[in-house]
């Protein structure tokens, strides 16, 4: 608050005081009080009024200059009514009153939100926990009858899995509680758990599989990588030529150690390349096979970042994919070093 | 033949999952006493428990924890939650495997075997017989009427399951993805050659067309 916009704001007082100043000079005048009596009472006034004024502009100069500077260095602008210190004017009290309320008042509004999407993504989960016992039960009754229509169901069915999967790590991803476990393992125990669960997939379109160099340790969650992996394999059964192979392929560099899967595929036009990873971008391939929702690289992104694993693709149009996760080689994150259950590593 | 014990509330997985498991050589028991399912299980002395975890009356962490004070049989945990929780909740309480619904078969069967692997090592059959045709695991070889061959690994998976599913036509698909589960991500071609290079060495040993390839469906033993 500068001394002039203070000024301003206290014209009428400082008029005022200026007026009747000069109405008593002019009385004392009048009444033959002297020109020295005059001016004395006079500037009495005017001094009385520019004291009062000093110290109430120092005051709040103070308390706006905190306001303010708090303000600026706070992340989070909503936490600013914890900050504010106790004014000793009306005006502050009143300020520092309005903002407390409004704070509680959006805490409460952005607790109800955050209950309600929590509530939400608990549904979603239950949801897809409750979904996978008729899906599990279908896939037994199939299993039981073998035949031509008991194939093509089952591709289906490993569709339908396919989404539900997505759905349960949509819901994940984007909360905000860190709901995975890195633990020690290498990227043979990815590609290996990942390759199983697609087993079907990979078998009935022939795809071929090559691995090389994949004795790295890295840290990562099994689940998680099981999925990102599920749906780079997908997208590589999806776009594939005829003779589809699969690489899984890993490499050390320095601080990081990388995985790349790279498939023989219909590959990505250069002008799409750089947006494969955005939501619901479906691009040049996805119009022409009907089945692409854009979501499915979106969510390896995220969950990669999630882990702090980068993830990048590159193609060329016409002769293959090639998706790299990289695992940064640390020792500074959270990772649990015991053994992990035997499932997860010995699969 | 070994006895699995199945804990699972929805019906109609329980009859189909049974059947899956009988055509692969176990037996299935399993009961609805939901209240009384430790009891009932540790009556039966079954090989191994497939537990799910959301059962009505008491759950499945319950049934485990009441199994666990008094024997020492292997339990998979069989369920739709996955969370970290859950797992490391069941193997606190000392399950032996965790595997999620909807499970690939193959998945499950190989895991069922190597828990039964693990807790019981020296009983399963080192030799598994058929028609004249001795498998030994051990050594690797299969022996017919004094004459000995030796097979590779795959080989000797390929003729394992062949011979564990007898009198059934194997599809290729269904031996490519046990074959998998072992990780061993062989191709189609190599199916053929392996195939084709095992007939060659059970004849060679006497067993003319034990291998029948039924054209467009599969292998049969």
């Amino acid at each position: 608050m500068s001394l002039r916009d203070f000024l301003k704001s206290r014209w009428l007082s400082i008029a005022v005081v200026v007026l009747v100043s000069a109405f008593s000079a002019v009385l004392l005048l009048a009444l033959k009080a002297g020109p020295y009596a005059a001016a004395y009472v006079s500037a009495l006034f005017l001094f009385g009024e520019a004291a009062a004024l000093a110290v109430e502009y120092l005051k709040r100069r103070s308390f706006y200059r905190d306001l303010l500077s708090s303000l600026k260095r706070l992340d989070k602008k909503y936490l600013i009514s914890e900050m504010l210190p106790e004014p000793d004017f009306p005006e502050g009290k009143i300020l520092c009153e309005a903002l407390r309320s409004t704070a509680k008042s959006m805490n409460d509004e952005v607790g109800k939100c955050r209950r309600e999407t929590a509530d939400y993504r608990e549904y979603v989960e239950s949801w897809v926990h409750e979904i996978k016992t008729p899906i599990s039960a279908c896939r037994l009754i199939l299993e039981n009858n073998p035949g031509k229509l008991s194939r093509d169901l089952q591709q289906d069915f490993y569709r339908i899995e396919n989404y539900v999967e997505q759905a349960l790590f949509y819901a994940r991803s984007g909360s905000v509680e860190k709901d995975y476990v890195l633990r020690r393992c290498t990227l043979r125990d990815l590609v290996s758990s990942a390759l199983k669960k697609n087993a079907g997939l990979l078998i009935s379109n022939g795809v071929q599989i090559e691995t090389e160099s994949l004795d790295l340790a890295v840290s990562a969650d099994v689940k998680w990588m099981d999925f990102i992996l599920g749906q780079i394999i997908i997208n590589s059964v999806k776009y594939r030529r005829a003779r589809p192979t699969l690489c899984f392929c890993g490499s050390q560099d320095g601080n990081s150690a990388a995985l790349t899967v790279e498939d023989n595929g219909i590959g990505i036009p250069q002008s799409d390349l750089g947006r494969v990873f955005e939501k619901g971008f479906t691009g040049e391939n996805g119009r022409q096979t009907a089945h692409s929702t854009g979501l499915g690289l979106y969510l390896c992104k995220k969950l990669c970042d999630k882990m702090g694993l980068g993830i990048s693709a590159a193609s060329l149009e016409g002769s293959g994919t090639a998706v790299s996760i990289v695992f940064p080689v640390s020792e500074m994150y959270g990772v649990v070093d015991s053994p992990a259950p035997a499932n997860l590593t010995k699969l | 033949m070994a006895v699995v014990f199945l804990v699972e509330d929805d019906a109609e997985i329980r009859e189909e999952l049974s059947k899956v498991l009988k055509k692969y050589g176990y037996e299935c028991r399993t009961s609805d006493d939901y209240s009384h399912m430790a009891d009932v299980i540790l009556r039966v002395k079954p090989q191994l428990v497939l537990l799910d975890l959301n059962l009505p009356v008491s759950d499945g962490y319950c049934i485990c924890r009441e199994i666990r004070r008094k024997s020492q049989i292997p339990v998979i945990v069989v369920t739709s939650r996955d969370t970290d929780a859950d797992e490391l909740m069941s193997m606190n309480l000392g399950a032996d495997d965790f595997i999620t619904k909807p499970y690939n078969t193959q998945i499950l069967l190989a895991r069922i075997s190597a828990v039964l692997k693990r807790a019981y090592p020296a009983s399963p059959p080192q030799v598994l017989s058929c028609r004249g045709l001795e498998l030994d695991y051990g050594s690797g070889t299969a022996r017919s009427g004094g004459r000995t061959v030796e097979l590779t690994k795959n080989e000797v998976k390929i003729l394992s399951l062949l011979i564990s599913s007898h009198g059934r036509i194997l599809s290729r698909q269904e031996l490519m993805n046990a074959l998998w589960q072992t990780d061993e991500f062989i191709d189609d071609n190599t199916l053929t050659v392996n195939v084709n290079r095992l007939r060659r060495k059970l004849e060679s040993i006497g067993l003319k067309d034990y291998l029948v390839t039924k054209r467009g469906r599969g292998y049969l033993v």
